[in-house]
């Protein structure tokens, strides 16, 4: 049973809890869209802090978009919007044998073909596409995180990988 | 099932057994695959949890630290000047207060143009803020009124209260006696002993604690106000007071009868006059030491 005894997120117990749920997800959520050039680690440690000192107005169930909306401020207060290139791990040859030199090429050049399309996101698209691919989230997941319609994620995680595609392989 | 649906299931990782079978067999299932393990390798880098979770508990254990650093100090100034305002407030309050000492007169302009003129040693307190609610006037000691016509004017004293809508009138309330006298217009004056209505001319007069009738007034104004002070038919002891509040001497008077009625009076300006006027009729003889006047028997 949810008990709503508490009217803000002053409790310390309420506070760490909302920081194991969050956080995480705020972290990615500000990285997939700002890219790590703004060190999103540091924006979310704000976010928090700022959760903290306001905490006596802030319901517990209000806490995750008052962090998302800090955080989403924060980046943008710190620079003008500049083009977002994620960085991607290099391939280690697994177990060197099987991978020809040309199969190792044809690798990098798609990795960098991928990573040029994913820069040219939209940055809503691309949050939402890959919270949906590496996170592993269901549509109904990141609606809530984004405060959108499960709708309007669908569309854009399916554009998203329209797009891609469309780069990519030219489809 | 068509492929878009089977994608965007794919998509919400939302396949059921027979729709992955069917989704495998797409022709575009492999590139779809090989992009997805690739959007994989642009995963974000791991998030410090509890290291970035120190770092916010330090964090904000110093801002409490700085605040309450400044949240008491600005208490106690407020305490402080919560005090002082109430002190201020209350002690202070708001009333205009007159005071006259010994052989001085002064008269004042209340808010409402009415006049007062204060006899030696009186005091005479209201509260300018409030006067054009209610006309309120506290008086020890003597005090000739003149008062616009307006709403009810109450003088209080300890002896009586006396209510007026517009009129001229004079009240003596000294230790043991309490005397009204109406000039013009009408008086009520309300007191344990007696209520009555005042008509010009009228007197008032309450002697230790009795009603005493007395005579009408022929004066039109009282005579202190020119420096005089008359006296019909009282006892000489008020007549002694009056004179130690006019000169600021003491009188005294121990081998006679300061009860025996006396009728006359004396100028304000010459104590050697004054104090002739007062015991030549009665057979006293006088000495005069600094602030002291000795009476005694002929």
């Amino acid at each position: 049973m949810p008990k709503n005894l508490h009217d803000n997120v002053c409790d310390e117990n309420i506070f760490s809890n909302i920081y194991k749920r969050h956080s995480k997800d705020l972290h990615n959520f500000l990285y997939y869209k700002y890219g790590d050039k703004l060190n999103p680690q540091d924006k979310v440690q704000e976010a928090f802090v700022k959760l903290w000192e306001n905490c006596k107005k802030i319901l517990p169930k209000k806490a995750k978009s008052f962090l998302f909306t800090v955080g989403n401020n924060l980046m943008l207060n710190e620079v003008a919007h500049h083009k977002v290139v994620l960085k991607f791990q290099e391939t280690k040859p697994q177990s060197i044998a099987h991978e020809t030199p040309q199969f190792l090429m044809e690798e990098k050049e798609y990795m960098l073909k991928l990573q040029t399309a994913i820069s040219s996101l939209t940055e809503a698209q691309r949050v939402a596409f890959l919270m949906n691919r590496i996170e592993g989230k269901k549509h109904k997941e990141i609606a809530e995180l984004l405060n959108i319609s499960t709708k309007a994620v669908e569309k854009r995680i399916y554009g998203a990988l329209k797009q891609l595609r469309q780069e990519i392989e030219g489809i | 099932m068509d492929r878009e649906t089977l994608i965007k299931k794919w998509l919400n990782h939302d396949l059921t057994t027979e729709e992955r079978q069917a989704f495998e067999k797409l022709d575009d299932y492999s590139s779809l695959i090989k992009l997805h393990s690739a959007v994989n390798k642009f995963k974000a880098p791991d998030f410090d949890s509890t290291s970035v979770f120190d770092t916010i508990s330090t964090e904000i254990q110093k801002k409490q630290k700085t605040k309450t650093n400044w949240v008491k100090p600005f208490l106690r100034i407020a305490a402080i000047l919560a005090i002082c305002f109430s002190v201020y407030y209350f002690a202070g309050s708001n009333d205009t207060r007159v005071a006259t000492i010994a052989s001085e007169k002064t008269e004042l302009i209340l808010p409402d143009a009415s006049t007062v003129t204060l006899n030696a040693k009186s005091t005479l307190t209201y509260n300018a803020k409030k006067w054009e609610d209610n006309r309120n006037l506290n008086l020890i000691g003597e005090a000739f009124f003149k008062v616009t016509k307006g709403e009810k004017f109450t003088v209080q004293t300890a002896q009586g209260n006396i209510t007026v809508l517009g009129t001229e009138f004079n009240v003596n309330n000294r230790e043991g006696l309490f005397k009204v006298t109406c000039y013009e217009g009408s008086v009520k004056v309300i007191s344990d002993i007696k209520t009555q209505v005042l008509k010009p001319g009228d007197n008032f007069l309450i002697l230790d604690g009795k009603f005493i009738a007395s005579e009408k007034e022929t004066f039109s104004k009282p005579n202190w106000l020119n420096n005089e002070s008359k006296f019909n038919s009282l006892p000489f002891k008020f007549v002694l007071e009056e004179f130690e509040r006019q000169y600021n001497m003491k009188v005294v008077s121990k081998t006679i009868d300061t009860n025996v009625l006396f009728t006359g009076g004396f100028t304000h300006n010459d104590m050697e006059l004054a104090l002739k006027s007062i015991t030549l009729p009665l057979n006293i003889k006088y000495s005069i030491k600094n602030q002291l006047i000795e009476l005694s028997r002929e």
